[in-house]
């Protein structure tokens, strides 16, 4: 993947540590996972590849659609407030993102770039299900963890298992599906998807 | 084909279409079409196990397929108390109501997921390599949370919650350790992911352990070690109780196998003592972080949650000494383990409808108002506190002194004060819950206590056979090939 290619990744994931509504945020993941198929589509060159490529893309389209749908069904009667600023949140995730660049070694990706931008983005999605409240974010924080992964796979030196990669791609949607059931009925129990009502469980 | 390689298709094919079978039959059947399957998929399973067990020598290893002893033992695991989990879900479902679903499609649910997150379950100790491991590992997320918070109440959709978020998260961080592995092995395709080759990572030492770190951690996330375990205490809770049965008996040892295949596999790479030194500090801070909890008055299903953490703790310990002694202590651990806990679950749905109180306090005096219940929930814990003669005490001893056998005094020495700190706190609750003051108020008649009865007589046979063996075991050959791992 290119250098520019790979911070556009890293800018799009800092923005869902930060933008305030949902649908944004689903674009962005949405855009990423696009680019991540932009770029395996570009650099395809067995079926196997094409496959993959293509099973990226429904992923995020697929994901964009169901948590879209979920945005429309589960509207917050008010904002959800924020627990840490948007602010403190950038900073937290460059701060873990420089911290764990540190201290992973060489990958052996095909460039540092890539690593850095696969570290990035593990870190942002970390730093998204920690800090945001609203348990949709949280999911897009774990899809955010995702798409750093793909790029990972996308610049493994050597070919990796199509398989696997069909099989990454469907689990992932099978966790989406089971947090959007849940979402939906949280919102319902509780009348809003802010996770700072889930605290009863509590030892 | 192979024995081994049908029966592992068949293991993996009845449940899979039962679960289908399930979700589409008409309402009047699905109740008994689960019932019907659950014996048959249960001795595919204990069938297969003695295929493993048979042959210890030439186990069957394929890019995608592993039937060895310690995958086997874990399938018996999985496949007996899966079998009892299904066979004891009616009387859940009949004393207790509402659904994360609607009404009418209450059963149809339950029992379609409860066989996809068998089958699931089943096929993780037989996962050829670690990339099919994590995938398995990860539709058993999707899976029981869906059960988790199967009732729909505000706990349990809490507990879904937590469960899922943290371990989807930890297991990306997982999947990230394994494409940093899949990066230094020389091989592509799904070859570079078996764990024959992981041993062949050629990126470095510091990139094969930082790679074996994030493993671990991951896998950690799901297994419920300290300090990735918060989502355990409120999943096992808050689940169904056959579900929560499932959950602490086969899907953490399951996870915890493919952490000890992934050790043994990395060893060569990152080092044998290093590989092993993580495992051992994953079971000790499990033992630091469980043990205060032993100690206090709890729900019953929520004290069982915190014996999990510890057992887990202690099993971690075994495959990080790594000796005959303590691989001997891991396989009784491992299956009286399964057995104690998943009876303690199992009484907790008569627990329930005998005091309904018990789902948010600490059971007191239960075997005087119900002496067959207190029998239950005394053998139980009695097993888990790592009472004599019980199998567990058992375990442990073998654990502890393999830990002195692996020249690691100081966390052998320190395991045994935190095993001794549980075993008092348990030993107390024990007390307390079998024959301690009764608690005022009517006691209901409790249903499914006929089950937990039958159950009871049987796991107490099971445990003592268990106790018996274990001390003999250390010189076996199954411990030997245990300890060797694949070829």
């Amino acid at each position: 993947m290119s250098g520019t290619a790979a911070w556009l990744l890293v800018a799009l994931g800092l923005l869902v540590v930060t933008v305030r509504r949902r649908s944004v945020a689903v674009g962005v993941v949405t855009t990423q996972a696009l680019i991540l198929f932009g770029s395996a589509l570009s650099h395809a060159t067995t079926g196997a590849d094409v496959v993959a490529a293509v099973a990226l893309a429904v992923r995020g389209v697929g994901l964009a659609v169901v948590v879209l749908w979920l945005v429309a069904r589960t509207r917050e009667s008010r904002a959800v407030r924020a627990s840490v600023a948007p602010l403190a949140r950038a900073g937290l995730a460059v701060a873990l993102a420089l911290l764990l660049t540190w201290l992973v070694p060489r990958i052996g990706l095909d460039s540092r770039t890539d690593e850095r931008a696969v570290i990035a983005l593990v870190a942002f999605g970390l730093v998204a299900v920690a800090t945001r409240r609203p348990t949709l974010f949280q999911i897009l924080g774990i899809v955010l963890v995702e798409n750093g992964l793909a790029l990972a796979a996308l610049s493994l030196p050597r070919a990796s298992s199509l398989a696997i990669e069909l099989g990454v791609v469907f689990d992932l949607g099978l966790v989406v599906l089971a947090a959007a059931v849940f979402h939906d009925r949280i919102f319902a129990e509780f009348g809003s998807g802010d996770s700072a009502s889930l605290r009863s469980l509590r030892d | 084909m192979t024995n081994a390689q049908a029966l592992s298709a068949a293991l993996i094919a009845v449940p899979a279409l039962t679960a289908c079978v399930v979700a589409l039959a008409p309402g009047r059947v699905v109740r008994r079409a689960a019932l019907a399957v659950a014996v048959p998929t249960g001795a595919v399973a204990v069938a297969l196990a003695g295929v493993a067990l048979h042959d210890l020598d030439h186990p069957t290893v394929g890019t995608w397929l592993v039937v060895d002893p310690a995958g086997g033992l874990l399938v018996a695991v999985i496949g007996v108390v899966g079998l009892v989990s299904v066979l004891v879900s009616p009387a859940y479902l009949d004393s207790s109501q509402g659904a994360v679903v609607r009404e009418e499609r209450r059963e149809r649910t339950y029992f379609a997921v409860l066989y996809a997150f068998w089958t699931v379950l089943l096929a993780v100790p037989l996962a050829g390599n670690v990339g099919a491991a994590w995938l398995l590992i990860e539709a058993t997320t999707a899976a029981s949370a869906l059960l988790v918070g199967f009732s729909g109440k505000g706990r349990a959709l809490e507990a879904a919650w937590k469960y899922l978020v943290l371990t989807s998260l930890g297991l990306g961080v997982a999947l990230l350790g394994i494409a940093l592995l899949s990066a230094g092995v020389p091989r592509s395709g799904v070859g570079a992911l078996s764990w024959q080759a992981l041993a062949t990572v050629s990126s470095g030492r510091d990139t094969a352990l930082v790679a074996y770190l994030l493993l671990l951690v991951g896998l950690a996330a799901k297994i419920g070690w300290a300090p990735v375990h918060n989502w355990l205490p409120d999943a096992h809770c808050e689940a169904p109780a056959p579900v929560s049965a499932l959950l602490s008996a086969a899907l953490l040892p399951a996870v915890l196998l493919v952490a000890w295949r992934s050790q043994l596999a990395l060893a060569p790479a990152v080092g044998l003592r290093t590989t092993q030194t993580v495992l051992v500090g994953f079971g000790l801070a499990s033992l630091v972080v469980a043990v205060p909890f032993l100690w206090r008055p709890m729900a019953w299903k929520r004290l069982l949650a915190y014996s999990s953490l510890e057992h887990m703790g202690v099993l971690a310990l075994g495959i990080g000494f790594a000796t005959p002694l303590a691989i001997a202590g891991v396989v009784v651990h491992l299956g009286a383990h399964a057995v104690a806990k998943a009876l303690g679950f199992y009484a907790a749905t008569p627990l329930l409808a005998h005091d309904p109180r018990a789902a948010g306090h600490a059971v007191t005096g239960i075997g005087r108002t119900e002496p067959r219940l207190g029998a239950a929930v005394g053998l139980s814990l009695g097993t888990l506190a790592g009472l004599p003669p019980f199998p567990l005490f058992v375990s442990e001893v073998l654990v502890l002194a393999g830990g002195f056998q692996a020249d690691r005094p100081w966390a052998a020495a320190i395991a045994t004060v935190l095993l001794a700190l549980g075993f008092l706190g348990l030993a107390h609750t024990l007390i307390e819950t079998t024959v301690g003051k009764r608690r005022s108020g009517r006691a209901v008649a409790a249903a499914g206590l006929r089950g937990v009865t039958l159950l009871t007589a049987g796991s107490a046979v099971v445990l003592l056979a268990l106790a018996a063996v274990g001390p003999w075991l250390s010189r076996t050959d199954l411990v030997d090939a245990l300890i060797r791992g694949l070829p």
